[in-house]
């Protein structure tokens, strides 16, 4: 009570004489020196308070240099007082308030209040202080502060010594609305300073945000839990010193467990079906999609290790393929995996589930595990839950088919992985039984029914059929010959085919009947140039309506997209083009034109140039018999009609990330408004965009060029032809090698001839050799015996002779000498 | 998981004069390659490093922050200091006025810094001078290396004041790697033997921490997890 007597007087003046305002402001203002009493300035402070309201401009003229005073003299020991002056230089400052000039008067007082960093550093050092309104008032003035001056606050900041430290403190205060604030002030700290944010970072300002996360319940944790998250995104997002710290810590770890994700998963196991369903409301998402940024952060900058990569892509890829996540986020999650993707989709293995119809989202269908190659395909050309939305086209569906359109643009960047699933889709070597179509080649491939009404479905999926394929030919000749081989065998596996048989595996058994037999199989390009003339027809039909002749001109615009990136720089299929009829189907519309019909024309006459620029195989058609076509037609006309796709909005307003446009055709006289607020449509990607951009210019000279000189592409690259030239010459050189070489091997190989006829004969001398030797050695064995027997004869011999000289008989000399000379 | 890779946090930083080599040290440190021609830096970066304390067992992952030197920045760099454990004060052994001023530069570590943190006096750049093999006194007015590549502080001259200031000491140099890994070892080691001695009270300072494993933080968070919907 006792301040208002005090103001009372004040304002009421010893006199008892009216006053005017300034005198009154002028009176308080002194009384805020330091000579009076506390409780005199703490009356002051409050009366000035609450004339702020009225008359801002003269209290911030006269009391604010008395103000800043108090605040850094007695808010840190009278509390009250504090609260009261934090509250009063917030009204100051304040920019949005209802008096006149607020705007100039709030930067004005603001100006005055950062002159010097003595109240920064006040305001900093109250944040120290328990009591509840002093710490409160000051975050909410610093925030005002950081709202009007951001820049000059954080220079104060960053020199304060109690700045960083008391900043982390206010994020673990247990009150609620204190750490509420906090929070939005930190925001704005650290807003575009780098040098704050790793301060935060090294005071530990992740570890404090983390906390307020979990303590409020995950991702669950409502509208605080989304300020934390952000403030960690702000910490980490174009800040490379704070990213590696970040990665040294476990919160890489936290963030997946927040999302239910394990952090070591291989690519077989399945995710936790805590992961993959779950309830799901605006503000989870919001949360959720913030996490899922901050994932991204990591996963596409420099530094994170495989393990970190493959788990942060895996969640990714499985919550936008594979949960009940609301479309938005799915999107999201889809297209924050880096464009550089290196963890092999085709490898993972991934379940989508699928609603129970008529349950309202509550009862979830697992379905067979598939690829997540396989998925995304599925996920591009009929759209969530295996279509079961397809008709329905609004931007957020169509938001994450692009998405995934656009993995899968990514992940076939590389030409291996191309040509590999290019490989798949071709006809298997033993033509018994073929395998299903493919949904992508189906869809390509099936002839739009021109009887029933044309269904939008359909069309997209063809129409996102024809982007998916021309990521995997554009500017690969090796991809676009593989693609040239691709029969389509047109088995309907309408509804049932899901995926496509990158891996070998078709999961749909097709009855295989092949409905004509007689004929040899169409090829794609064929079949895509028999669909575009009978679309083409279709469009300029009497009968049709604008609506249809929308979606007609729709279709119409993918095969010409796909066509024209297929067959440039690729003289092989142009000549299967042409052989095909292309020609006449592509000039017929380019003649018929009408004025405000551009786009369909504009595309024809570029995929005419291709044709006329490529059209260098030998055949039935050659450049010498479309040039006088083209002269008919008119070159310049050609051009003109060809440079008018850049005037229509569909193609205009195509950018690197914004390709669904809202619907922007004829509204249906019975259609509900809401349903066309809602629609979007796709028209062109940036991929298609990019490439015509690039190319027109070529095709416009390709016009002008005569049939028999070198067509301009050729000859516009003088490093190519020198090094076609320079390969030309290896390659007769190699030839020659090979011929001499040739040669040397015949002379070689008629000398090793010889050679075999020697060896027979060391072998059958050799043989005769040994059967010699054993002849001899019988022939030995037997003399021995023989002289043996010799011997023994001898011995005998000399025994009878004795006996016969006893018995006195005569033996004849010289077999006596024989004997002595034997002895 | 096979979370414990490591059995304490340390943080440290970087400090000294511009254009001593701090960066360069951490680099070193780091990636074990020489920073040639570094831009000079803005603010402060961040390294880290697991490194095994010989003899104890102990695996101690240092989170180090490179200061910036330049005078610009020094009111930024000061906020490190409070909260780290270790602080090299890096000073270049041909630069006389780099080795003077690191005084300016302890003061400020002194100010602001723990009172117990660990401070490790490092010459750098030893590399450019050439010293006797064997360590002989090195001769200040040698003429062995030409002009600015003459060493202007001598070991002992470093030794000394360290000693007066209670700081441990090493000469390195980033460019061989001479004594880096050194220079951090033998202050990491002087943190262990101050936990040892309660001075660090385990997580309570900021500069040194306990490795997760003891802490329940993910676990917690993980038990939380019953809240999907269960069809």
């Amino acid at each position: 009570m006792e301040f208002l007597s005090q103001t009372y007087v004040a304002l009421r003046g010893p006199t008892g004489t009216p006053q005017t305002p300034e005198d009154t402001i002028g009176r308080l203002s002194d009384r805020l020196s330091p000579a009076t009493l506390l409780a005199d300035r703490r009356a002051a402070v409050l009366a000035l308070k609450g004339l702020v309201r009225d008359w801002k401009q003269d209290v911030g003229d006269r009391a604010l240099p008395g103000l800043l005073d108090v605040l850094s003299n007695d808010a840190e020991v009278d509390a009250d007082i504090g609260k009261a002056v934090l509250e009063t230089l917030n009204l100051l400052c304040d920019v949005e308030d209802t008096t006149p000039n607020s705007k100039e008067l709030g930067l004005k007082h603001t100006n005055q209040v950062l002159a010097n960093e003595k109240a920064v550093n006040t305001l900093f050092a109250l944040l120290g202080y328990m009591a509840f309104y002093t710490r409160f008032a000051s975050l909410q003035l610093i925030s005002a502060l950081l709202q009007n001056r951001r820049q000059v606050v954080q220079s104060y900041f960053l020199k304060s010594s109690a700045g960083p430290a008391s900043v982390i403190a206010v994020l673990e205060d247990k009150r609620e609305i204190i750490r509420n604030e906090a929070i939005s002030m930190v925001q704005l700290l650290m807003l575009q300073s780098s040098d704050i944010q790793k301060v935060l970072a090294f005071e530990g300002a992740f570890e404090k945000l983390f906390n307020i996360v979990t303590q409020e319940g995950g991702i669950d944790g409502g509208i605080v839990a989304q300020g934390a998250l952000s403030c960690v995104d702000t910490l980490l997002r174009f800040n490379s010193s704070n990213q590696s710290y970040f990665r040294e810590t476990t919160f890489p770890q936290a963030l997946c467990s927040l999302l239910f994700f394990p952090w070591k998963i291989s690519d077989k196991d399945p995710a936790p079906q805590d992961f993959a369903l779950q309830f799901w409301d605006e503000q989870k998402a919001t949360n959720a999609a913030l996490l899922l940024e901050i994932m991204g952060i990591l996963v596409g900058s420099k530094g994170g290790n495989v393990q970190e990569i493959y788990t942060f892509t895996r969640c990714l890829t499985e919550l936008g393929l594979a949960s009940n996540a609301p479309t938005k986020l799915k999107s999201t999650a889809l297209r924050l995996i880096p464009p550089n993707i290196t963890v092999p989709l085709s490898e993972m293995t991934i379940t989508p589930y699928l609603p129970v119809p008529e349950t309202n989202g509550e009862e979830w269908d697992r379905l067979e595990p598939a690829s997540a190659l396989e998925v995304i395909v599925e996920l591009a050309l009929h759209g969530e839950f295996n279509g079961s939305d397809g008709g329905k086209q609004t931007k957020n569906s169509l938001e994450l088919r692009t998405a995934a359109v656009a993995v899968f643009e990514n992940f076939v960047r590389k030409e291996e992985i191309k040509l590999g699933i290019l490989q798949a889709l071709l006809p298997p070597e033993d033509d018994t039984e073929p395998p299903p179509t493919p949904p992508l080649i189906y869809a390509l491939a099936n002839t739009p029914s021109t009887t029933s009404a044309l269904d939008p479905a359909v069309v997209l999926t063809t129409h996102i059929a024809s982007i998916l394929f021309s990521h995997l030919v554009r500017l690969s000749p090796q991809a676009k010959s593989l693609a040239r081989a691709i029969k389509p065998a047109l088995q309907p596996s309408e509804g049932s085919g899901l995926f496509v048989p990158a891996d070998g595996t078709p999961t749909v058994p097709a009855p295989a009947a092949d409905l004509d037999e007689d004929e040899p199989p169409q090829t794609l390009l064929q079949a895509l140039s028999e669909n575009l003339s009978l679309a083409l027809l279709s469009r300029s039909r009497e009968n049709v309506t604008v609506k249809e002749s929308r979606e007609w001109d729709r279709l119409v615009v993918g095969y010409l997209t796909l066509l024209s990136q297929w067959l440039w720089e690729d003289p092989g299929s142009v000549r299967d083009f042409l052989d095909a009829g292309g020609m006449s189907v592509l000039v017929e519309q380019i003649n018929q034109v009408s004025e405000d019909d551009t786009l369909v024309p504009a595309l024809c006459v570029y995929l005419l140039g291709i044709c006329y620029e490529f059209n260098q195989e030998p055949g039935e058609i050659t450049r010498t018999t479309l040039a006088p076509i083209l002269n008919r037609l008119g070159v310049d006309t050609l051009v003109g009609r060809m440079l008018r796709i850049r005037d229509d909005d569909r193609f205009k307003s195509i950018g690197p990330d914004s390709i669904v446009l809202l619907y922007s055709g004829p509204v249906p006289s019975t259609g509900r408004k809401s349903d066309v607020n809602d629609k979007a449509e796709v028209w062109f990607d940036w991929a298609f965009v990019d490439f015509w951009k690039s190319n027109y210019y070529t095709i416009q000279r390709g016009f002008s060029t005569e049939p028999d000189q070198q067509s301009a592409s050729t000859g516009q690259n003088v490093e190519t032809s020198m090094l076609i030239s320079s390969l030309r010459d290896v390659i007769q050189k190699q030839a020659q090698e090979i011929a001499n070489l040739q040669q040397q091997l015949k002379q070689t190989s008629k000398t090793s001839g010889n050679e075999a006829a020697l060896r027979d004969q060391v072998a059958t001398l050799s043989s005769q050799l040994s059967a010699a030797e054993e002849k001899r050695k019988g022939v030995e064995k037997e003399q021995e015996d023989l002289l043996v027997l010799l011997d023994e004869m001898a011995v005998k011999r000399r025994g009878y002779k004795s006996q016969l000289r006893e018995a006195g008989l005569d033996v004849s000399e010289d077999e006596e000498d024989d004997d002595a000379d034997d002895e | 998981m096979s979370g414990l890779t490591w059995h304490y946090v340390f943080k440290f930083v970087i400090t000294g004069d511009a254009a001593v080599g701090k960066s360069s040290l951490l680099v070193r440190l780091t990636d074990q390659r020489f920073l040639a021609n570094p831009d000079p830096t803005l603010g402060v970066e961040f390294g880290s490093k697991l490194i095994t304390i010989p003899g104890e067992d102990k695996i101690v992952k240092l989170q180090c922050w490179d200061t910036a030197g330049t005078e610009s920045f020094r009111s930024i760099t000061r906020s490190y200091y409070r909260g780290a454990a270790g602080c090299l004060l890096v000073y270049d052994v041909t630069s006389r006025k780099s080795f003077l001023n690191a005084r300016t530069w302890l003061a400020d570590v002194r100010e602001h810094a723990d009172p117990h943190v660990t401070c490790i006096l490092v010459g750098n750049k030893v590399d450019l001078v050439e010293e006797p093999d064997g360590g002989g006194t090195p001769v200040l007015t040698s003429i062995s290396a030409p002009g600015k590549h003459r060493r202007q502080v001598t070991k002992e001259e470093g030794e000394s004041w360290a000693r007066e200031e209670g700081l441990l000491f090493v000469e390195a140099s980033a460019k061989s790697g001479q004594n880096v890994e050194e220079a951090f070892v033998r202050a990491a080691c002087d943190i262990l033997a101050k936990i040892r001695q309660g001075v660090f009270d385990d997580n309570r300072s900021p500069g040194v921490k306990l490795s997760k494993a003891s802490s329940t933080n993910l676990v917690l968070e993980q038990e939380g997890s019953g809240r999907t919907c269960c069809f």
